[in-house]
């Protein structure tokens, strides 16, 4: 019965047939809406959107964090327009995003349908989820040592077994590659999990149903698990990709940018203008372009997954 | 589930209950509380002694010592400019001086000075200089330098058949790289114990680089290349203060171009190769037999001693001018504007810039402090520790050292010109390149 | 447990395996899928292995043997520095920073502000979350877009304006402090309750309504039970997530009061440009930090998963 509430799209509305029905109680629903959102509210006011409010109007000005900002219009954005730097911050995170997310999810699904056939082992889950536990910028590190070209295990190995070895962070070509997989490697069991949950929720006749078909494992997995797992996929996937626009902490550690901007993603350009470069103006500039990217995707995403539903019953 | 929530939330107010306790904890009585940053771990514990010492001279002053990293340094003074929350004193880079100068965010110095009749001959020469603003005014009192020497490892260069003596009388030019060079390639050992000047040298399987890249050295190239392109007689810029960059010099592009061939004849590692493990680990790990780098990590790479490694110094190397050449980059504390005690903080920086402090940091045998007996304390602390820095006075002795560049717009520089060492660097990009990103950093300042 | 229990406990385990449906049957897919995840848990936990590895190697000696596999010159030291139990002179003499570090008052600190945070957190944001999943209002998913917006507002741009708020508030070096901007609501937890809230049985609200029960009452005694399984997942993500996190409690908390665990550890970065980290010790400190959100991953773990089967899911 859950799932046929889950029929709303995953970001969505709830159906106008439940609507309907619960239209003599709207006034009263309202007011208690209100009272339920104070809280919230008032930290999203205070801490979200005053702060982007703020940011937006420091794009149209000079600010060099040392003295107050001056008023310079449209010239930040112009500015942008013509910076080679900015748009291969773009290209360059988009390639990031596509292989993280795609791995991820990919990576986690197979992931949590391996645990949700093949074993219910608590042992598997815990173990799954430490790399979750180790800070971001630590595992930064680690897996940097890792794949050192000379003191590096990774291609130590390679070495030996007669491979080239491979510059992992410091070829132009696979730095961005590494730094993706090094955050799906961190991420993997978290996302995974969340998955898992929602498989959880697939009811087991359903399986049942599938077994007697006879149908095979990949057979059950495209035509029952994915269908049914959609609504949480779709939740997973935003909040993915709206997270891996915004990496830093990896970059910073590591690459620094380079070599030669192979690797500077605009989340880490804007935090070199505005705290390296002291250009808080641009750099608020690049933020806001960013956020208009990242609604625009969510946008994208919801109209996309609007289009598949959930759909138990059949 | 509803006595699990008020459990919860009961559990939750003992840290609002802590919060308010720890509010509580105000100046102490009387009094004034200076705060001092400073980043080098290792210096800490000799500050905190000249923070004792000095509340000892002035009872109603305390200094409370903050040491943080790097990195979140620099974090912490920013924002703390920003929000008004900055130390009262705070140690200094010439990198950034510009930008704090210019922004009005460091106080002159130049009345205390007067009236308190402070000696600026009394420091070696130069490093006052270098924090005097655009304004002719002096922002602060030099507090101790660097100097860049090669790190090597002995047991290495004792293998390859090199004398110490041989290592301290180097010389160098960008067209055959001089025994400069030779040296560098006789220490490059590949996977089948063939060196780099012998035939049947595999570049390509490389197993102990005769010397290790740190990156590309960006617009300054402190560490990396500037004691080889001032030996040219190149001037990275048009003075102190300048307005114009001399990448496009012939001289400091045919540097770069030998510096690079060092990576294709196989005596030191790609830009590719190089990104990862910082280099004195590398050189611990006997991935390298020599590095170029500053007296500041001289502590850090001689304490990492071991079985296969012992750290030595030697100076850089003579180049075409006859002489020797490194940068001398001298720290200085300022103060900061917005602090509440200038009075205070200027008895501090004063006590900072006295021998008293200076012999305090001179015993702890980390650094150079700015005052010549302070420096010989200093290297006698070196000494008895081992270590022979005669490698990194030897510039300051004979006179060969040149300053750090300031200019306007240092960031931006560096923002420009790293990208294009590091494509240089990868053999992506000829030096010649170099001429394209002097134009842009030249336009900063039209 | 007695043997005969044991055995009775895991024939039970074994039989209501074999009747799981959802659980994969042919032998085939069993091998492989297993053979997947012990592939999957193998590069999980290599990692982490180089991580003990590292924590109880000398640091002057460990890259002197850089791909050795076992601890270079086994020590206690690091776990001491990290502990706070080694003198300076013992710290530098194996390579670390000397600085000193009150383990205990950080590890407090920690957990005062993640708690403190997850708590309200999770209180005002499933509160909001009810508001925009189960209650009816005109404007509900406008206004509930409106607030996913704010999952996009890029770092920067809330970092200074909160750090001058908190400041201005009097807050700063406080536990309060470096909770406050996330104490109330972020769109994460918003989005992700509301997604679950949409999955419960409606008629039971209806009923409930029916009979007279204030919005509240509903919320309180039958959505939050229902929902308990997802709630606390949602609160064990976030309160690792503030455990690790690193430059906001950096600017607003210094003192020995305020200062948390990832920020005290932070003495183990590289102290100096072109310095190099005290590895062993910062990978002691990543462990031993991990130790706490290990735990409780343990103790809510099982509560989560287990219940997700049996929640208000039907």
């Amino acid at each position: 019965m859950t799932i046929t509430a889950n029929k709303e799209t995953p970001l969505g509305e709830v159906p106008r047939t439940q609507q309907a029905r619960k239209r003599p109680h709207r006034d009263s629903q309202l007011k208690a809406a209100i009272l339920f959102l104070i809280p919230a509210s008032i930290g999203f006011v205070v801490f979200f959107a005053w702060p982007a409010f703020r940011g937006l109007y420091l794009s149209f000005t000079d600010y060099n964090l040392l003295r107050p900002p001056t008023f310079i219009g449209f010239d930040n954005y112009v500015a942008i327009s013509t910076d080679p730097v900015f748009w291969n911050s773009l290209k360059v995170t988009l390639e990031y995003v596509v292989m993280n997310v795609g791995v991820q999810t990919a990576a986690a699904l197979a992931l949590a349908v391996l645990m949700q056939r093949f074993t219910r082992s608590m042992v598997v889950r815990g173990v799954i989820m430490l790399p979750y536990l180790i800070a971001n910028v630590i595992v930064a590190l680690v897996w940097f040592w890792l794949c050192d070209y000379n003191l590096g295990i990774i291609n130590a190995a390679l070495d030996f077994f007669g491979i080239d070895k491979v510059g992992f962070f410091g070829n132009e070509n696979l730095a961005m590659g590494t730094i993706a997989m090094v955050n799906v490697w961190r991420h993997l069991g978290y996302t995974a999990l969340l998955l898992f949950a929602g498989l959880q929720a697939i009811p087991k006749d359903v399986y049942e149903a599938a077994e007697v078909d006879g149908a095979g494992e990949w057979r059950v997995f495209r035509s029952v698990t994915l269908p049914l797992l959609r609504p949480v996929l779709a939740f997973v996937l935003v909040v993915t990709v709206v997270g891996s626009f915004q990496i830093f902490d990896t970059i910073a550690v590591t690459t620094g940018g380079g070599p030669v901007d192979a690797t500077r993603a605009i989340n880490y350009y804007i935090y070199q203008r505005a705290f390296e470069r002291l250009d808080f103006g641009y750099a608020s500039a690049l933020a806001v372009i960013l956020m208009i990217i990242l609604a625009a995707i969510a946008l994208l995403q919801n109209k996309l997954l609007r289009a598949n539903e959930s759909d138990l019953e059949r | 589930m509803k006595t699990n929530r008020v459990a919860i939330l009961t559990l939750a107010a003992i840290p609002l209950v802590l919060t308010g306790c720890s509010a509580a904890s105000a100046d102490s009585a009387g009094g004034t509380t200076l705060t001092y940053g400073l980043w080098d771990a290792n210096q800490a514990p000799a500050y905190k002694q000249c923070a004792t010492d000095f509340h000892e001279k002035n009872p109603d002053i305390t200094v409370k010592v903050e040491q943080l990293g790097w990195d979140d340094y620099w974090n912490k003074i920013n924002t703390g400019f920003v929000a008004g929350t900055n130390y009262d004193v705070f140690t200094s880079h010439l990198a950034n001086f510009p930008e704090f100068m210019l922004n009005q965010q460091i106080l002159p110095l130049d009345d205390y000075i007067k009236a308190d009749g402070v000696d600026l001959g009394s420091y070696q020469d130069g490093l006052a200089d270098l924090w005097k603003g655009t304004d002719d005014k002096q922002y602060g009192l030099p507090k101790d330098f660097d100097t860049i020497a090669l790190f090597y490892n002995e047991q290495l260069t004792a293998a390859a058949g090199l004398t110490a003596d041989q290592l301290n009388t180097l010389d160098w030019n960008p067209d055959n790289g001089g025994t400069y060079e030779a040296a560098i390639a006789h220490l490059t050992v590949d996977k089948n114990g063939v060196r780099g000047d012998e035939a049947g040298f595999d570049k390509k399987n490389v197993a102990t680089y005769g010397i290790w890249m740190e990156n590309s050295g960006g617009a300054d190239g402190q560490t990396q290349w500037s004691f080889l392109a001032h030996t040219t007689g190149w001037e990275p810029t048009n003075g102190a203060w300048g307005d114009e960059y001399n990448f496009d010099d012939p001289k400091f592009q045919s540097t770069i171009d030998w510096w690079y061939s060092l990576v294709e004849k196989g005596y030191m590692p790609s830009f590719e190769a190089q990104t990862g493990i910082g280099w004195s680990d590398q050189l611990t790990a006997g991935k390298a037999a020599m590095a170029s780098n500053g007296s500041w990590m001289t502590g850090a790479v001689f304490g990492a001693k071991s079985d296969s490694f012992t750290p030595a110094l030697a100076p850089t190397p003579t180049g075409p001018s006859g002489k020797r050449a490194s940068m001398f980059n001298g720290l200085a504390d300022n103060i900061s504007a917005g602090t509440k005690h200038a009075d205070e903080a200027w008895k501090w920086v004063k006590y900072l810039g006295s021998i008293d402090c200076q012999s305090v940091v001179a015993d702890a045998a980390v650094v150079f402090p700015a005052i010549p007996a302070a420096t010989d304390a200093a290297v006698a602390a070196f000494e008895a520790k081992g270590i022979d820095v005669s490698a990194f006075t030897t510039q300051v002795d004979d006179a060969t050292t040149f300053l750090y560049a300031i200019t306007d717009h240092r960031s931006d520089v560096s923002a420009l010109v790293t990208p294009a060492m590091e494509a240089v660097m990868s053999g992506k990009k000829k030096a010649s390149s170099l001429s394209g990103v002097n134009e842009q950093v030249n336009a900063l300042f039209k | 447990m007695t043997i005969i229990a044991f055995k009775a406990s895991r024939a039970a385990s074994r039989a209501s395996r074999e009747d799981d449906p959802s659980l994969a049957k042919s032998k085939v897919a069993k091998f492989f899928g297993r053979l997947a995840l012990v592939i999957v848990i193998l590069i999980t936990l290599f990692p982490i292995y180089w991580m003990f590895r590292t924590a109880f190697s000398n640091n002057r000696a460990m890259f002197g043997e850089p791909l050795s596999l076992l601890p270079v010159d086994f020590t206690f030291g690091p776990l001491q520095r990290v502990l706070g139990l080694a003198t300076p002179e013992e710290a530098l003499a194996e390579g670390g920073s000397g600085a000193s570090i009150n383990f205990a008052q950080y590890m407090l600190n920690s957990i005062a502000a993640c708690t403190l945070i997850t708590v309200f957190q999770v209180t005002f944001s499933s509160m909001a979350a009810y508001a925009f999943a189960l209650l009816n209002w005109k404007g509900r998913d406008k206004v509930f877009a409106i607030f996913l917006i704010a999952l996009m507002v890029p770092g920067i741009f809330t970092l200074l304006p909160n750090f001058v708020l908190v400041k201005d508030l009097g807050l700063l070096n406080t536990i309060l402090g470096i909770a406050l901007p996330t104490m109330l609501m972020t769109p994460f937890a918003i989005f992700f309750l509301r997604q679950f809230f949409l999955g419960i049985n409606r008629s039971i609200i209806e009923a409930a309504v029916i009979d007279g029960a204030t919005q509240w009452r509903i919320f309180r005694t039958i959505v939050v039970p229902l929902a308990w399984p997802q709630i606390i997942t949602l609160a064990l993500l976030q309160f690792i997530q503030y455990w690790n996190d690193y430059l906001w409690p950096f600017l607003v908390g210094q003192t020995e009061d305020s200062k948390l665990l990832t920020v005290g550890l932070g003495i183990f970065k590289s102290q100096t440009p072109q310095g190099n980290p005290d590895w062993a010790g910062l990978m002691a400190g990543a462990l031993i930090a991990a130790v706490p959100i290990f735990i409780l991953m343990l103790v809510f773990g099982r509560k989560i998963v287990g219940s997700i089967q049996s929640s208000g899911v039907k």
